[in-house]
């Protein structure tokens, strides 16, 4: 009889599969990736190292040793005081507290600071409260801290924001509007970002994530890559790190430009060229996962794509990595056999320098 | 030229995204004398297809996707005079969509409803945070075909369920389709909460709209 190894859809269900039936879904989610974005295959000894990473007998896996990376977190500071169902923990602690716990207990290597709404815009209101809070966890802490939160172009839009809804405008075939609507709301948040990064670096801050960048499709990243743009010329030294939203930069404008560079469609190689050249430290590729496929299919697929992005990058690549992304299943807290193998996947195959 | 070729004439003027195009090629196609019903269904929707697939594979983006659907109307508009009455307007269905109360996000929805929209679907997208009882009074008041719930956290996707349980509830189940999607929102959770399908994308939410509807 056949061996079978325990292993998950992207849903995180637990399923079970020949060595043959994963090398199988490994080589269909690369032909994806690789149909896409244009990319080079992974090679026959990758390939085999990726079936031996799933099917490996131990519950968690690690990285060989000498193979460590830097490890990061994004929203961490709230994570362990969350109490709504959004993967937090639910413990009482302040943000201080959350930072000082990533720093001192569970090892991260850097760290970032965000408030609980996660958007640019919204700190506007609060940056007082966000300066005090970076300043005190300056002065209790040496983990480099980072201030972070989502472009998300999404608030500067109607009902939220002074601009129309393109998408709204979009159904009504007004595209020129649509266009329009999209480009001001854009300077508007390179604007807030880059107000709003002044007055932290004013309080301490070590830099910047941005976190989804792409998320409101080109112009959120036109307007990110313009913020990076102007918080590195006002700021030679400041550490910014630009984590995308999805492998591919869905176009709802389709005519913005960076560099030259068309910014709709772009796939994780070529995002990486754009992010560089604006002026980050980190680039951070995202893959996101297929619920309806097996987390070999997304494996293979996700290395496939931030391969390249890591072989295209002149900068640092750190991927990113949790639920729903990275080859790991979309569930509310990933299991723990899925989150290991991908990430060993992503440091030993992909070659990510941090995640 | 060949019924083939003028077909492809006919796809490419779509995929162009030019209105004038699809007319030049809708006019040329009526004086060789094919039917409108051929010209819709081998020219103007197999445009139309293809451009979806391009969408999909990131290499025409939204707004192409509003002028290729608006150029195929144009060209449908010139056929309607050839066609019997009410077939060329026809919808190929009633679409409610929105993104359930308590979860404020809107792109990906939006890019559905376009995406319907597009493929000759008549969506009613309500928007987002929408109280449960709005989709209820949506549907009864557009006498839709199918409804899309859409969330995007975790603590809003028994939203979806709470619909389903409210159709159950009002007698509009067995008449309406059920169409989830957002991040969280997976195949086996549609399955768990009795909607007809789950959507991964845009496109494959076309694709399973066609299936059901058409």
């Amino acid at each position: 009889m056949t061996t079978e190894y325990t292993t998950r859809m992207g849903d995180g269900q637990r399923i079970f599969m020949t060595r043959e039936q994963i090398l199988a879904d490994l080589k269909e989610g690369m032909a994806d990736a690789t149909d896409l974005g244009e990319i080079p295959d992974l090679s026959e000894d990758e390939l085999d190292k990726l079936v031996d990473i799933i099917a490996m007998p131990a519950r968690m896996v690690g990285v060989e040793p000498g193979k460590e990376v830097p490890v990061t977190h994004d929203i961490g500071t709230i994570r362990i005081d969350g109490d709504q169902g959004n993967s937090g923990v639910g413990i009482p602690s302040s943000r201080l507290v959350g930072v000082m716990m990533h720093e001192r207990a569970f090892g991260a290597d850097t760290m970032e600071l965000g408030h609980i709404d996660y958007s640019y815009k919204p700190v506007k209101p609060v940056i007082s409260n966000e300066q005090q809070t970076m300043e005190v966890c300056q002065q209790n802490t040496i983990v480099p801290l980072l201030y972070g939160a989502m472009p998300n172009l999404g608030l500067y839009y109607t009902p939220d924001g002074p601009f129309e809804n393109p998408g709204d405008l979009m159904k009504a075939f007004k595209i020129d509007e649509a266009r329009a609507s999209i480009e001001g709301a854009a300077k508007h948040a390179t604007r807030d970002i880059t107000w709003i990064m002044q007055k932290m670096m004013a309080s301490g801050a070590d830099g910047i994530n941005f976190d989804t960048i792409g998320a409101a499709g080109d112009g959120d990243m036109f307007a990110s890559l313009h913020a990076i743009e102007a918080l590195r010329k006002e700021f030679p030294d400041i550490y910014i790190e630009a984590g995308m939203a999805g492998e591919l930069t869905l176009g709802l404008h389709g005519d913005l430009q960076y560099d030259g560079k068309v910014l709709a469609g772009m796939w994780p190689h070529q995002q990486a060229e754009v992010v560089s050249k604006a002026g980050a430290n980190i680039f951070g590729p995202v893959v996101n996962t297929n619920t309806s496929r097996s987390a070999a299919w997304n494996l293979g697929r996700a290395v496939t794509f931030v391969k390249a992005a890591v072989k295209a990058s002149s900068i640092p690549c750190h991927v990113n990595m949790g639920m729903g992304v990275g080859g790991i299943p979309m569930f509310e807290t990933p299991t723990i056999d899925a989150v290991s193998r991908a990430s060993k996947a992503m440091v030993e195959v992909a070659g990510v320098d941090g995640i | 030229m060949s019924k083939e070729e003028m077909f492809k004439e006919l796809a490419d003027a779509v995929i162009s995204c030019k209105k004038d195009a699809v007319d030049a090629a809708v006019e040329k196609a009526r004086s060789e004398g094919i039917e409108p019903a051929e010209i819709i269904e081998k020219g103007l929707a197999a445009g139309m297809n293809e451009v979806g697939i391009m969408f999909e594979r990131g290499k025409l983006f939204l707004p192409h996707v509003m002028l290729a659907a608006g150029a195929m109307e144009s060209g449908v508009t010139i056929l309607e005079a050839d066609m019997p009455k009410d077939t060329a307007s026809k919808k190929l269905g009633v679409i409610v969509n929105g993104t359930v109360e308590g979860d404020v996000h809107d792109i990906g929805k939006s890019i559905v409803s376009t995406m319907l929209q597009s493929a000759g679907f008549e969506v009613h997208d309500i928007g987002r945070d929408v109280p449960l009882q709005d989709f209820i009074d949506k549907i009864k008041e557009t006498n839709a075909d199918m409804v899309g719930l859409s969330a995007l956290m975790t603590t809003t996707l028994p939203g979806q369920k709470a619909v389903i349980e409210m159709l159950k509830e009002q007698g509009l189940r067995d008449n309406i389709k059920v169409m989830v999607g957002g991040a969280p929102a997976t195949e086996n959770w549609a399955k768990k909460i009795g909607a007809d399908c789950y959507a991964e994308n845009a496109s494959e939410a076309v694709a399973k709209a066609k299936e059901l509807l058409v």
